[in-house]
């Protein structure tokens, strides 16, 4: 395994960029970025997605899709900072976390309803709930937690 | 792992699982906001998040899950779980 300061690095430039940017960065820009090679920073990124392993990788790449509580891969949750959507949440539960990643900041969340199509917003500050529209919002989990479980973990 | 308008509108999703029903799979946003919300996750922009406070994660969560009530194989992740 790879030194811990360096998969420290690499984790936070990844969820940084994520923040700044909306994309996350390919492992050949973290490398440059942690001054290693580019095989040594394919490495990384497969360590740290190995220790973080409710994100994960598109399925036989090395393109970072998720990476919680964001989301490289579209999904419905879209996220508006300031009033600039360019991020996505990974998944309605994670949706809730996303608040930790903007301090100080207003954090919109809004998808489609799975059943009706109309929107389901919150809207949340430091942790805070600031709006919940409708008030009935609820979380379903669909498939129970686990290596059980036996479904794609964004069900 | 979806938010839904309400139960009803989760019970009428196409892919709804029966084994989810009677408010098995059901969370209040404000628990899932505790749920997603406790102290780790609240460093995920430090410097030592991945080695110093993902770690720590599972423990808060199951805390939280404990505190709701939330003690089936359903959340807890245990094998058995439909």
């Amino acid at each position: 395994m790879a030194d811990p300061r360096l998969l420290d690095q690499l984790f936070t430039r990844i969820m940084r960029g994520l923040v700044e940017t909306g994309r996350a960065p390919h492992y050949a820009e973290l490398a440059r970025a942690l001054n290693v090679s580019v095989p040594e920073g394919r490495q990384l990124l497969l360590d740290v997605m190995q220790a973080y392993p409710i994100g994960w990788l598109h399925p036989e790449t090395d393109y970072i899709a998720s990476f919680p509580p964001l989301n490289n891969l579209p999904t419905q949750y879209r996220v508006s900072v300031r009033g600039e959507q360019k991020w996505f949440a990974q998944c309605g539960f994670e949706a809730t976390s996303v608040t930790w990643l903007f301090p100080g900041e207003t954090v919109r969340v809004q998808a489609p309803c799975l059943d009706c199509g109309e929107p389901v917003v919150i809207e949340m500050r430091d942790g805070r709930l600031m709006t919940v529209e409708p008030a009935s919002i609820v979380g379903h989990l669909n498939w129970g937690f686990g290596p059980s479980r036996g479904k794609p973990p964004f069900l | 792992m979806n938010l839904f308008r309400s139960e009803e509108h989760a019970r009428r999703w196409p892919q709804f699982n029966p084994a989810s029903e009677d408010g098995l799979g059901f969370i209040r946003l404000e628990d899932l906001v505790a749920f997603f919300g406790t102290e780790s996750r609240q460093h995920m922009l430090d410097a030592d998040y991945l080695s110093a406070w993902y770690p720590r994660r599972a423990a808060e969560r199951r805390a939280v899950l404990e505190r709701a009530g939330k003690t089936t194989p359903f959340w807890m992740g245990t094998p058995g779980t439909p």
